[in-house]
Parts: structure tokens; sequence; C-alpha cells
């Protein structure tokens, strides 16, 4: 039986569609996971890390951003913590679709709105200086069909 | 990724396999701005070996997409897988692109 829990970390020096993909891919296979599911999940940690990275801190160090994802009651749960500028995801701002797209000066915002449409539950806390996200989406054979 | 760029019926074609992660996009939108401005007002994206994409991605699509309204050109995308697709629904920008099933219904289409 796989490991029903994967953690690693990343720093926002490296390529980190590089570091985590893989593992995501590695984790979705053990646990035969729909293709469709390991999309939404590389996708959410692809625009939430690359959020963090553009835009969460106010220096040039080196920051960890330390990844977790689980498995549990067919549920996958990803733990994101870093140490970046306060973010929360739910005062992050919509994308301007009431402005038709040819007029549309800024087209940002669409990352967060596709993560908050891929998984089914989000909780975000500020503890100790960090970001604590947790994404949670429930696996199933009829929401994600296995050629899906 | 990797890209292969075509002409057909006056259309160019730029089929993308792989990942459109941040370095194949990066190298998208740089072959995008140069088909752009070498005067292109037809854009069809072949994306039926298409595995990934992210908000990067679909905003290089929106890019031309601008740039062609403003000289009445086209863009149009043809063989999005359909996890894919649904990336394109979610955003909105399913209305905003024709999406074709197969190249050739996009070519006679478009």
């Amino acid at each position: 039986m796989a490991d029903n829990s994967v953690s690693f970390r990343m720093t926002n020096k490296q390529n980190c569609f590089k570091c985590f993909q893989p593992k995501v891919e590695e984790f979705g296979a053990a646990h035969d996971l729909p293709t469709k599911a390991i999309f939404h999940l590389t996708l959410s940690l692809d625009e939430l890390v690359t959020n963090i990275i553009s835009y969460g801190y106010a220096d040039y160090d080196e920051h960890p951003i330390d990844v977790t994802i689980s498995l549990s009651d067919d549920v996958i749960t990803i733990r994101i913590e870093d140490d970046s500028e306060p973010f929360n995801i739910f005062e992050a701002p919509e994308p301007t679709f009431d402005v038709p797209l040819e007029d549309r000066e800024s087209l940002g915002g669409m990352g967060i709105h596709l993560v908050k449409n891929m998984v089914d539950e989000i909780d975000y806390k500020r503890e100790d200086g960090k970001n604590i996200l947790l994404l949670k989406k429930k696996i199933c054979e009829k929401c994600c069909p296995a050629d899906g | 990724m990797a890209m292969t760029e075509s002409k057909e019926k006056g259309i160019i074609i730029l089929a993308v396999d792989g990942n459109l992660d941040a370095d194949g996009t990066l190298a998208m939108e740089e072959k995008v701005l140069a088909l752009l401005e070498g005067g292109a007002t037809q854009l069809l994206f072949d994306f039926s070996g298409l595995d990934y994409i992210n908000s990067s991605g679909l905003r290089v699509l929106v890019l031309s997409y601008q740039r062609l309204k403003k000289v009445s050109g086209k863009v149009a995308i043809c063989g999005v897988k359909d996890y894919i697709q649904e990336v394109f629904e979610v955003s909105g920008y399913d209305k905003i692109f024709s999406l074709y099933a197969e190249r050739a219904d996009a070519l006679s289409g478009m």
C-alpha cells in the first residue's frame, strides 16, 4: 500500500513546478487517482506557489515553501505553508468578468479563480507569521471519470 | 514542451505539445509575439498534444486575441483535452475563443 501522505520543501528560488509536478504525478499514480484530479491538484499548486513567489516577498532572500499532500477517505488534502506576506485567498480580487475581454486591461485574478473552482474546500489561516492554506478535493469516479 | 508551426489556407497553425508550464509559456509567448509582429492575422492553436496549461498560458492566448481583434484577425483553438476544456469554461474564455474538436474543423470554420 502506498504512503497516504507525501511532504516536501521547496524554496522561492527554485523552479517549483519542476519540483512538485513529479511528486503530484507519483502520488496520483500510487493511489490510482483520475487524470483529471491530478491535473486539478497540479494546477492548484502551480497557481498558488507562483502567486507566493511572484508577490509574496518583500526581500530577495531564499524562503521555504512546505507542501504536504495526503489522501484519506477519498479526500485529497494539500497543505501549503509559507512565510510570505499575509495572503488571504478569500480576499483576493476576482477577475473582471463584466468587462469584455478585448477591453480588459488586467487579466489578474484568474489563477486564484481557477483554484477556487478546482477544489471543494479551502481553509486559510495566518499563524506565527506564516500563511497556512488547506485545500480539500473529493475524489470520486463520478465527478472525475478515469479517462477524463 | 514542443511547438510546430505550419500554414494552411492562409492560417498559421501552432501545434503545442507537452506542458505549458512557466518555461513553456514563455517560449510560446515569444513565438506568438514574433508571429503577430510578422503580420499573422489568422492564428490556430492546435492543442491536441497539450497536457498542461495554467493561467499564464491562458494569458498568452488572450493577448493574441486582443491583438488580433484590433486588426480584424482571428484566433481559434482546436483539439483540447476535456480536462483542459474545463479550464476554458471556468475562466469564461470558452465564450471568446472558437474551440474546435479537430484541426480540419477549425480550418474550414475559421
